[in-house]
């Protein structure tokens, strides 16, 4: 009887085992961020995020300890990106992946996420259609359309209608152009001229003087985060074009919350698109800064890598709730976080269903001085913009 | 014809820009035949001083400008005796190691002690906006910028390049030791030489830091203007280097203007141009 019994126990331990119904008291998640160099500001804000967000809803979610695996992508490197992710993969056995961030990494990981089945949230990568490269990629960050065409219907609703186009001249500054120039020809106004500006660019003079002969209602820039945006938004006010009238358009990163101050007076009035500004007014939201400073201090301040890490982490964390008591499947957890919807402190968020891209509120914004501090007004909200 | 001149003015203005930053380069490794491309990092670190003293001393941002030529020239002056004296003699490329080294150093320390992010650079109103000069609306700043560029550019031709003083340095650095026999201190002049140096890239540090902005990258963003300026103007000669920036100064912004699709690839074809023509510079001397 006693035999029998140790049979049947053996047998239901055999069967429990090859269904993988055992669930892991602990799991890795790889967080692949810079943290050194140029975009080491990110890193800063990811493991500020991160470990508010710890503090908040526990290190444990669904029963599973979350081991985190922390490796510096040290900037658009895809090399270094792709070593990253393997070693993450193969060797430390993560099973889910925050980043790599940057577009050229986002792609060097798609091959290897895909085949090794691992949930990766790009956080810093914001490329049109990179999200169709894998069946693992969800995207907690935004699209370049949904910074790029906003500003383009108005313009032209509020009679700017004749407009100048200034771009970072590199891949995602030519996006930006491109989906801001049919956005603006469709709603019905008119490109008054277009100029793309090298990456590295101390003097911004001559591409100020074409612009004021062009005599445009609006100028819309698009310039990557840090000395680009800082140059061309004091360009624009020391050159005079701000004061002659002109409108200043831009996309968010131009007056992102952790480098504005650098940019001073000369960024006041600059009108952006953004996915998130500390200033949203929502009772999470304000609950989330004044925690959020608490914790980290008041600067650096709050950006977008913050929300997205924040973002990503909720997936991360609901998803693994929801999976509570049994073995990690990234197919259930893909299954999962599609078609997902949840407030986070920038707005309503939705998780697409066919492809796990990004649908949010865009914000029409207006930089003004609060208590002495440079912040993004939200002006207008469009709600659910898409990724297309 | 108003935009023409307007262009001219930007143009002269950005030359002058990088005169002021490339001229403490010239003088280090013109005069003193050392590469040190730390040059570009004592900039940064003259940034760094005028933003201090200026936000958290109250002091008025021309005042902070002094200050930072002297607190950089005392900087580059312990540097020089600590480090740079032992490698006066080795070759190019140990120099040029040894700096590049230097250069990562200060990022790092800057990083540790100021953060990553870009500093807040502000300068008084009367330096800010726009002037109406002879029916020209011109940037103050950039009048106030060709304003310093020339006093520095005649303070240094006349009372560096062409002084005893002057010829004492080129003396020490073409024989040493007959200099030594002749009973000039040849490492006292080495170390003036090197503290002026380091003290020019501080002030152009902190005159640059309201346009270039400051934050740690500072040297690695700029080290190659400043190397472009010097080699189109020839080692050695601060009037060289003066041209070398007006030409490229000029050459880039009127190429921006007039064919903005070359965009930022002139400064470069016009260092490629004078390369081959005088492979020693616009007004180079030495071989």
């Amino acid at each position: 009887m006693k035999t029998l019994a140790t049979a049947a126990a053996l047998a239901g331990l055999i069967a429990a085992l090859s269904t993988g119904a055992f669930a892991e008291d602990s799991i890795k998640v790889g967080v692949l961020v810079g943290y050194s160099g140029i975009s080491s500001l990110s890193g800063q804000q990811t493991d500020a995020a991160i470990k508010l967000f710890q503090k908040k809803y526990g290190e444990a979610p669904g029963g599973k300890k979350i081991e985190l695996i922390r490796r510096d992508t040290t900037g658009p490197n895809p090399e270094v990106a792709k070593r990253l992710v393997q070693e993450a993969v193969t060797r430390d056995k993560a099973r889910i992946l925050i980043g790599p961030d940057f577009t050229p990494n986002t792609l060097a990981a798609a091959p290897i996420v895909t085949e090794a089945k691992v949930p990766t949230m790009v956080i810093g990568a914001a490329t049109t259609g990179i999200i169709e490269k894998s069946p693992y990629f969800t995207r907690t960050f935004f699209a370049t359309p949904q910074q790029c065409k906003p500003l383009a219907p108005y313009a032209v609703k509020n009679n700017w209608k004749k407009v100048y186009v200034m771009v970072a001249d590199f891949a995602p500054g030519h996006d930006c152009e491109k989906y801001y120039i049919s956005a603006l020809t469709e709603a019905g106004g008119t490109v008054v001229g277009n100029v793309r500006i090298p990456l590295s660019n101390p003097e911004f003079s001559a591409y100020m003087q074409r612009i004021k002969d062009s005599k445009p209602d609006a100028l819309f820039i698009f310039m990557p985060l840090g000395e680009p945006s800082i140059g061309a938004l004091r360009a624009v006010n020391d050159s005079g074009l701000k004061a002659s009238g002109v409108k200043i358009l831009a996309v968010g990163d131009t007056t992102d919350e952790t480098y504005v101050d650098a940019v001073g007076d000369a960024a006041l009035g600059t009108i952006t698109t953004g996915i998130y500004s500390t200033q949203h007014d929502s009772a999470m939201n304000k609950e989330f800064v004044k925690d959020f400073e608490a914790l980290n201090g008041k600067s650096p301040r709050i950006g977008w890598t913050a929300i997205s890490i924040w973002d990503a982490f909720r997936l991360v964390y609901d998803g693994l709730a929801a999976q509570s008591g049994s073995s990690f499947d990234p197919d259930k957890f893909m299954a999962f976080v599609h078609g997902r919807s949840f407030e986070s402190p920038r707005g309503p968020i939705t998780i697409d269903k066919t492809t796990g891209d990004i649908i949010q509120n865009i914000y029409i914004r207006r930089t003004d001085k609060i208590d002495g501090v440079l912040q993004n007004v939200e002006i207008a909200t469009l709600p659910n913009e898409g990724f297309k | 014809m108003t935009s023409v001149l307007t262009v001219l003015f930007n143009g002269v203005a950005y030359g002058m820009l990088l005169f002021i930053m490339s001229v403490g380069l010239s003088v280090t490794m013109g005069m003193m035949n050392f590469v040190n491309l730390a040059q570009a990092s004592f900039s940064m670190l003259g940034g760094y001083v005028m933003v201090a003293v200026t936000q958290q001393l109250g002091i008025p941002f021309l005042a902070s400008l002094p200050i930072a030529f002297i607190v950089v020239g005392i900087v580059s002056l312990v540097l020089e005796r600590v480090v740079f004296r032992h490698f006066y003699g080795t070759d190019d490329l140990t120099q040029v190691l040894l700096t590049i080294g230097l250069i990562f150093m200060s990022i790092a320390i800057v990083t540790y002690f100021w953060g990553s992010t870009y500093q807040q650079v502000s300068v008084p109103a009367w330096l800010t906006g726009q002037q109406d000069v002879l029916g020209f609306t011109l940037e103050r700043y950039r009048m106030f910028l060709v304003a310093v560029g020339g006093a520095l550019a005649l303070v240094l031709v006349f009372g560096l390049e062409r002084t005893r003083f002057g010829a004492i340095v080129r003396a020490c650095v073409d024989n040493n030791r007959v200099a030594r026999a002749c009973g000039l201190n040849t490492d006292l002049v080495f170390a003036l030489t090197f503290a002026i140096g380091g003290g020019l890239a501080g002030l152009a540090g902190a005159l640059a830091a309201n346009l270039l902005g400051i934050d740690p990258n500072f040297p690695l963003r700029y080290l190659v203007y400043l190397l472009i300026v010097v080699s189109v103007g020839g080692m050695g000669t601060i009037s060289g280097t003066l041209i070398a920036g007006l030409v490229l100064g000029i050459g880039d912004v009127a190429c921006k203007y007039y064919v903005p699709e070359l965009g930022g690839f002139v400064i470069y074809a016009i260092t490629v141009a004078v390369m081959l023509w005088r492979p020693h510079g616009l007004l180079g001397r030495r071989a």
